[in-house]
């Protein structure tokens, strides 16, 4: 009898212990503080939970120090900061879950183009009230992020709204393996870029030397996923969709230039074959040039050859890049929106963006030249300008659409144009049908 | 220890008796404050004052409050007539609003989301475990004590509890505590913490051996009340996480719902979807999009004739896990009766092999799937450097000039399926290898005995007593197996991603699983997500089915 009640107690005392879960939380952060208990009532203390999508543990570590920061300054807040999982961990997955349930944070990343669909679901707040009476000013971040965050779902245009704030923005370059290419005898394609010089006929042939260096050695290397893959629509003088995004643009000339330019640059067997995994290969020393976006330097600064990045080469339609981001958003159902608000303003301010991007993973989404200066110094790679170029150059801002399902879209443009690039399908073939097939999935 | 006389009959009161107990009397009154207030509650609801409900969300929970109404509402005159029906009712119905009104209660306060916290905390605390272990060493051994033996036994018991405590309060029990107690306080808590507490006292006065006799409750009518309370944590939790989720996910299948908005009716149109076709001759010159209805894509040609589908997606899928299973399931099966003939032999070593054939079934599947991918890299590979080297040893035979074959594993689209299969059949192959292994040593060693004496070799012995004995093991591994393969999700995800979508190239690794995966999670089509779902259950089962027919009519034939 006394063995059972002692496990009763035992079980009720560690309920009982589960109980100050804020407050166990907060102490995960700073394992020495004491906990306090938290209270809720308005005009007191308040607690919020806010959590983003960090890209690997030590990015998720600045995150925390950053709440253990933000928790100090912002008065009469409380953070809990929860680590979500990396986009492969489903970060999505188990935030849908938790808005379902309604159990999401206060405060959330979500990325760029899934921004439609989480306002169009009506669990996002409209912050443009709060922003106005704080003299937030819009101009003060990238203009193609805030575009999309000011976007009225009714209309599908900039409207009176605001939907979050951008944490950062990134870009694609090309990092280069420098003693390969110095061993081809290729040009340095950073001088070809300083020069003008750097178009797709220049990248050929660097790729093409390096290639010739050995069986094993490849001259370009990109991820089949869309970006990389619409990179070469838009570098064309094309892109996914028209001029309003309301219907598919990918038979329109400029695509179809760019899309037969990288068939027949796959087919010359310079890259390494479409859809295996560039990064290990490039790792290893394999590779002459891997376009992949900014996330991926802190892994690559573990090199053990002379590497930098060159912007993108340019094509027929000028120079061309994307504008990758996401955003802190608050959730509809938050009891604290002005609190919440504050917190998406102090997560998004020019120190804070400082201290992540001198990780190496992101690029701060304010314009201030303090910030973009700032980015510079985190080297390696030297060339940070390349980053900065492809944001300034004509970049496509990667965005939803608010008129149509990008995620069934994304997903049929993604066989159709893989089926282009291993040379199963004509561009002629491609041109007939692809719009047909796509424009289904734009609302009428 | 008072023994109730539950066998004897007793006369049962056909009208409310004039002097029912006092306690009769509070379990009734609350028995009809639960029943009042449920009604309040879904009229409530309906009306929308209580809580923002509408469509299923509505139907369920009013609909739940009204059956606890109605069972409450029935409870109260059966008891003041003191029959066992009421009483019954009464004490199922109390606990279960006990057991709601507890999960309620903790869920206000926090506790579960806490649990996580209690994990963070709970390492700080790990050390303060020695003193428990210290206590339960000297509780254990106290018996070489001698005559101190009790002294010690006490001792170890107090330094359990000591150790016990420490660890709660490095843990967190104190501010928990406070917290509990401020959280608890609050209305959204405190109310179902009541209700908790009401029901509890009433399920506690009518499970008392006064009640049974007061009730006239005979010996096998409390032999149920008994059993179901027993099978009831097994049975609610059937309930709550497998029975609801399935038929929720049924309702699900006849909507359009993105798992965050308003649930749309649709009917059948998402299994209509599934399975459209549209069959078109095209001409020279015309396209796909030419001659199909908006809507359709191509999914196959055959000369000038084009088949069309509403999903082509789905039939791709089912393509890829048709060809998957096939070859899949044989090479998960057929290898691991030879290891596991070969592993019933008394080899030296036997032991040792038997854990190595095992360890991939106890790796998990998430991780080993990483290796494989890294194995599978065409170009930085250890698949293909391996080949590379072989045809390099191989090449230095004189007159011998042969190219290593560097099989693009997992980009190519005529190779990637195969890639899944192989590592299915390796990862599975153990386990099934320890099963055939349990059915082989449960076959007789007469059997064998026998056949030696006759003079059968050991192919014979084999052909004509294992494979035979083994037919139901077969029968379980072969159902077993096909279910897994048709199932088949992580490999793919895994071994694609994120270069690839799980999908993999040109959707040749598209499997159903991957492809609802994609729909509900990708695409946020929960509703065609689930009716996926439903076809790939209903094609296991026929699946199954067939397998369940053809094992009875094998047994029959044998018998």
């Amino acid at each position: 009898m006394h063995r059972r009640l002692f496990m009763i107690l035992l079980v009720l005392a560690f309920v009982v212990v589960a109980c100050g879960d804020d407050a166990a939380t907060t102490t995960t952060a700073a394992p020495t503080t004491t906990v306090a208990p938290t209270t809720t009532t308005a005009g007191e203390e308040v607690t919020l939970r806010w959590r983003t999508r960090p890209d690997n543990d030590q990015e998720a570590g600045v995150y925390r120090a950053v709440s253990e920061t933000l928790d100090g300054q912002l008065e009469g807040i409380t953070l809990v900061y929860e680590p979500g999982g990396t986009e492969t961990e489903g970060y999505q997955q188990a935030l849908l879950t938790q808005l379902a349930g309604g159990t999401a944070p206060d405060v959330f990343w979500i990325p760029g183009a899934d921004i439609a669909q989480f306002v169009g679901a009506r669990v996002i707040l409209d912050l443009r009230s709060y922003a106005d009476a704080s003299g937030h000013r819009d101009a003060d971040f990238y203009p193609g992020p805030m575009e999309q965050l000011t976007t009225d779902p009714a209309t599908g245009l900039p409207g009176n709204v605001l939907w979050g704030l951008p944490r950062d923005v990134s870009a694609f370059a090309l990092y280069l393996n420098l003693d390969l290419i110095a061993e081809a005898g290729a040009a340095d394609p950073r001088q070809l870029a300083a020069a003008g010089d750097w178009d797709w006929e220049a990248f050929q042939q660097v790729a093409e030397a390096v290639r010739a260096l050995g069986p094993d050695i490849y001259g370009y290397g990109q991820s089949s996923w869309w970006g990389p893959v619409g990179f070469w629509a838009n570098s064309g003088g094309g892109g996914f969709f028209n001029e309003d995004r309301t219907a598919c643009g990918l038979d329109s000339p400029g695509s179809l230039a760019g899309l037969a330019f990288v068939q027949d640059f796959y087919a010359t067997g310079a890259a390494l074959t479409y859809g295996e995994d560039p990064e290990p290969v490039f790792k290893a020393g394999n590779m002459g040039m891997f376009q992949n976006g900014r996330w991926a330097t802190p892994g690559i600064r573990t090199v053990g050859f002379d590497w930098d990045v060159v912007k993108l080469p340019d094509g027929p339609g000028g120079p061309s890049n994307w504008l990758f981001w996401g955003a802190y958003v608050v959730n509809a159902n938050t009891p604290y929106p002005e609190q919440a608000w504050r917190l998406v303003q102090a997560l998004t301010t020019a120190e804070v963006q400082a201290q992540v991007a001198e990780l190496g993973a992101n690029i701060p989404s304010r314009v201030s030249q303090a910030a973009l200066d700032a980015f510079l110094t985190f080297t390696p790679p030297e060339n940070n300008q390349a980053f900065l170029d492809g944001l300034a150059e004509n970049p496509v801002t990667e965005a939803p659409l608010w008129n149509g399902d990008w995620p069934a879209y994304r997903d049929a443009m993604q066989v159709a144009v893989d089926a282009v690039i291993r040379g199963e399908t004509s561009i002629e073939a491609f041109r007939a049908d692809i719009c047909a097939q796509l424009n289904q999935y734009f609302t009428p | 220890m008072t023994q109730a006389p539950i066998e004897l009959e007793v006369k049962l009161p056909s009208a409310p008796s004039p002097s029912q107990p006092l306690w009769l009397l509070a379990v009734v009154v609350w028995q009809t404050v639960l029943a009042l207030a449920m009604v309040a509650a879904a009229v409530a609801m309906v009306t929308g004052a209580l809580f923002d409900l509408t469509g299923l969300g509505l139907v369920l929970m009013a609909g739940l409050a009204l059956a606890i109404a109605v069972a409450s509402g029935t409870a109260v005159p059966l008891m003041l007539r003191h029959r066992h029906s009421g009483r019954a009712i009464g004490v199922m119905l109390d606990y279960l609003v006990l057991v709601l009104a507890v999960f309620i209660t903790l869920q206000a306060i926090g506790v579960f989301r806490g649990l996580d916290a209690l994990g963070a905390t709970f390492r700080r605390a790990v050390p303060l475990l020695a003193i428990v272990i210290l206590g339960w060493l000297l509780l254990g051994q106290a018996e070489r004590f001698g005559s101190r033996a009790e002294r010690v036994r006490r001792a170890g018991k107090w330094v359990m509890i000591a150790g016990a405590a420490a660890v709660a309060v490095r843990a967190g029990l104190l501010p928990g505590l406070a917290e509990f107690f401020v959280r608890l306080a609050k209305p959204r808590a405190l109310l179902p913490a009541l209700v908790a507490v009401a029901s509890g006292l009433a399920f506690w006065s009518l499970r008392r051996s006064r009640a049974v006799w007061l009730f006239g409750s005979r010996r096998h009518q409390e032999e149920a009340l008994d059993g179901f309370l027993f099978v009831s944590p097994n049975l609610l939790g059937f309930a709550a996480f497998f029975a609801f989720p399935l038929l929720f996910s049924l309702f699900v299948a006849f909507t359009a719902w993105d798992g965050l908005t308003q649930i749309t009716w649709l009917g059948p149109d998402n299994f209509t979807k599934i399975f459209s076709l549209q069959f078109a001759t095209v001409d020279a010159g015309q396209s796909a999009s030419d001659v199909l209805k908006f809507g359709y894509s191509e999914l196959a040609r055959f000369g000038s004739l084009i088949v069309g589908a509403r999903d082509p997606a789905f039939w791709i899928a089912l393509r890829n896990i048709s060809l998957f299973a096939i070859t899949a399931v044989p090479l998960a099966v057929i290898p691991a009766i030879g290891l596991a003939a070969l592993l019933n032999t008394k080899i030296p070593g036997v032991r040792l092999f038997r854990a190595i054939y095992f360890i991939p079934s106890v790796a998990g599947v998430l991780g080993v799937a990483l290796i494989w991918k890294q194995l599978y890299n065409a170009s930085v590979g250890f698949i293909n450097y391996g080949l590379r080297r072989l045809f390099d040893l191989i090449n230095l035979l004189p007159g011998v000039e042969a190219t290593a074959p560097q099989p693009q594993w997992l980009s190519s689209r005529s190779v990637a399926l195969w890639s899944i299969v192989i590592f299915f059949a390796w990862y599975t192959v153990g386990f099934n290898t320890v099963l055939f292994l349990a059915g082989m040593q449960g076959i007789p060693g007469t059997l064998y005995e026998a056949a030696e004496i006759d003079g059968a070799s050991p192919w014979q012995k084999f052909r004509k007593i294992t494979v035979p004995m083994l037919r139901p093991t077969t029968f379980f591994v072969v159902a077993t197996t096909t279910i897994l393969a048709l199932q088949v999700f992580t490999e793919p995800f895994i071994l694609m991603g994120p270069q690839l979508p799980p999908s993999g190239p040109s959707n040749a690794t598209l499997t159903p699983v991957v492809h609802l995966y994609q729909e509900g999670f990708r695409r946020f089509n929960q509703g065609y997500a689930s009716a996926l779902a439903w076809v790939l259950f209903l094609l296991i089962f026929a699946i199954t089915l067939v397998y369940f027919r053809r094992q009875r009519k094998s047994e029959a034939g044998m018998g």
